[in-house]
């Protein structure tokens, strides 16, 4: 890492920190997280839990957010039954605030509905999780979400549009996300780009689940195939939360997504899907640390990653067990699909284990399609290219298939297969 | 309908058929049996197309057309059927679905619309009640979890609803019990037809029982060294091979 860049980060910090809203973060804070990511500096390849992700465009990026802008982009069709909020380069520019006994949403930035959310605590930054940092500096808006149990789980979607091109500045799409003691919510968090923008998008996700908490996320990455998508999810989860987290990434030209997630309460579980379909150049890069650090609590990581034409498509699961963390209980299955002769998968399990008394198994493979499934296919009169895209389809369906919400489900299931859309059509005939 | 005619073909350098020559004329069932190692599967796998057999001489004539020439999927569209030894499990893929795409790939070819949705699953739960298979089959992915016997009924129930002129049939007997064969070969039946051929490959008499055939043809080190009518079935569950290895060499 240069000098010069950390110089020129700086530089840009100072010359807009005085137009920063300090009721997304205080001033005080931003300083603090500049300072703590000029310390450690950015990441680079060199870094072993940074080696597949694409971090060129750091090094040419205009840090200093880009100005909101006016108008409205093209939407998708809402998700019936789900409230929706769209955050255009990270504003809100859509979404009335919910405030009722159960359930508050509002913006980091509007500072005129009632007292700021107080902001969670810093974690400790671990070193992939520190593009946080850079986002704490320069956050122009987020969503402050607060949810209480309640009878009815509320369903909300979050949609983050990329308008602007990177010559312009960054995004900084935010969400802090807290629910408390046994309650419950249905999240979808959808990132798109605003025709085919370029941009630099750096997203940070704190979620904070209290006793007995649930959360169903989803989580779809479809931003164009030129944007530059960076994401940390930091997740903390007290005794018996439950937190299911599903990731489709079909999106991007350089993605990279920390998440880290931890067990903190005992028997707190933990499952997370995730889908990277990657083609042509694109590199997606996944980095997902499971920390259990309480007695009896559980993860389980599904990874399906592939990659055609010339994609670089990666998923690194860790899993660290403290000594703390007896009767631990984790399972992971990554599975890469090369698709393209110059394609490239790297799928890693890690295990780190300080206790005794735990049950951890994984499996990780990588390979090209079955021969033998695909002869079949063809046997039976199919075209390859079809028998092609049904296999690769077949091989998403581990993690496609936990997605419970059926309109969801369908929505993805179209966009991801294409011309196999009468799968849907004759899956519901059969019901 | 099907000629094969002195037919070479090596896997990884050995030759394995050793000029194959057979006819199978429009409306006949042909058994083809012989010992293990004798180059059986390898001609059903042959006939469909699978990659990595090395056709060194010989020609195969589907339909007055060189099946030789054309890809496993064309094969498949002009009415060639292989009912799999051993159908390879899909998770993801919907059975339902692969019959559906199977059935309009070969439309498509003729010059036919897509099939209704409606008939298509009205004609697909009939063919499922005659082969005494759970309408949940259905919606599960190719062959996932299957039994042995599942799998095998499978295999008949696709070639029921793609209806080819030629099938062939890879040891569809093995490892069924003595009911779920009355299934299959009640399943095959149904199919006989003046314009339909059927080539059994099998190692054993039984399935013959049910599926009687008009002839029956030995296979031995990559030749057929005896034919005859469904008789020569019987003189082989009484004689075994042995008698045709010697010949043979």
């Amino acid at each position: 890492m240069s000098n010069a860049l950390l110089a020129r980060l700086r530089d840009e910090y100072g010359a807009v920190r005085d137009a920063l809203p300090d009721s997304v973060i205080g001033g005080e804070r931003r300083l603090e997280a500049i300072e703590a990511l000029c310390a450690q500096g950015l990441p680079t390849t060199r870094e072993e839990n940074w080696r597949y992700a694409n971090l060129r465009v750091l090094e040419r990026a205009r840090f200093s957010p880009c100005a909101s802008p006016a108008g409205m982009a093209d939407l998708p069709a809402p998700l019936a039954g789900f409230t929706r909020f769209v955050f255009l380069d990270g504003v809100l520019a859509m979404g009335e605030p919910v405030q009722h006994a159960g359930l508050g949403v509002r913006s980091l930035r509007s500072g005129a509905q009632g007292p700021a959310p107080s902001m969670p605590q810093r974690i400790p930054a671990l070193p992939e999780a520190r593009l946080a940092l850079l986002n704490e500096a320069f956050a122009t808006d987020g969503a402050a979400i607060r949810v209480k149990r309640e009878a009815a789980v509320p369903q909300i979607e979050l949609l983050f549009i990329a308008c602007a091109p990177a010559q312009a500045g960054a995004s900084y799409p935010r969400v802090q996300l807290s629910i408390e003691a046994g309650a419950r919510l249905t999240l979808v968090e959808r990132h798109l780009s605003a025709g085919d923008a370029a941009s630099l998008v750096n997203g940070a996700l704190r979620v904070d689940l209290a006793e007995g908490a649930r959360l169903d996320h989803y989580r779809l990455q479809q931003t164009s195939t030129r944007t530059a998508w960076f994401d940390t999810v930091e997740a903390t989860l007290a005794q018996d939360a439950r937190y299911s987290l599903i990731a489709v990434s079909p999106g991007a030209l350089a993605a990279r997504s920390t998440v880290h997630i931890r067990l903190a309460g005992p028997g707190a579980e933990v499952a997370l899907s995730a889908a990277a379909l990657g083609d042509r150049q694109q590199s997606l890069d996944t980095y997902v640390l499971s920390e259990h650090l309480a007695p009896r609590t559980r993860t389980e990581q599904i990874f399906r990653g592939i990659a055609s034409g010339r994609a670089r498509v990666a998923f690194n699961g860790k899993i660290a067990v403290r000594e703390s963390a007896r009767g631990t209980d984790s399972r992971q299955s990554l599975r890469g699909l090369l698709a393209g002769p110059e394609a490239e998968i790297d799928v890693r399990p890690q295990l780190e284990i300080y206790t005794d008394e735990v049950r951890c198994s994984h499996g990780a493979t990588a390979g090209k399609l079955d021969e033998n499934m695909l002869f079949y296919l063809l046997s039976r009169g199919l075209e390859p290219e079809v028998a092609q895209r049904l296999l690769k389809w077949a091989f998403l369906e581990d993690v496609v298939s936990r997605i419970e919400l059926p309109a969801l489900r369908r929505r993805i299931e179209h966009e991801l297969a294409g011309q196999m859309s009468e799968l849907a059509s004759l899956k519901e005939l059969l019901r | 309908m099907l000629k094969i005619d002195n037919l070479h073909v090596t896997v990884e350098g050995k030759e394995i058929l050793k000029g194959l020559t057979l006819e199978v004329p429009a409306g006949e069932v042909h058994a083809i049996m012989g010992p293990n190692g004798s180059g059986k599967s390898t001609l059903a796998h042959v006939l469909a197309g699978r990659p990595g057999y090395e056709i060194t001489g010989g020609t195969v004539t589907f339909q007055g057309r060189d099946l030789l020439s054309l890809p496993p999927e064309e094969r498949a569209r002009e009415g060639m059927f292989l009912g799999f030894q051993y159908p390879v499990e899909i998770p993801g893929v919907n059975n339902v679905y692969l019959l559906k795409a199977a059935v309009n790939a070969a439309r498509k070819h003729r010059g036919l619309p897509e099939v209704d949705a409606f008939e298509f699953l009205t004609l697909v739960r009939e063919k499922m009640r005659l082969m005494r298979m759970e309408e949940s089959m259905l919606s599960r992915g190719v062959n996932e979890g299957f039994s042995g016997g599942e799998k095998k009924r499978n295999e008949v129930l696709q070639m029921l609803v793609l209806e080819p002129c030629l099938a062939v049939l890879d040891e569809t007997d093995s490892g069924l019990d003595i009911d779920a064969l009355k299934v299959v070969a009640n399943g095959v039946n149904t199919l006989r037809a003046p314009q339909r051929s059927l080539v059994l490959v099998t190692h054993y008499q039984r399935l013959l029982d049910y599926i009687v055939p008009d002839r029956v043809h030995v296979l031995v080190k990559g030749r057929i060294v005896q034919s005859g009518d469904k008789t020569l079935a019987l003189e082989l569950e009484r004689r075994g091979y042995d008698w045709l290895i010697g010949e043979a060499a």
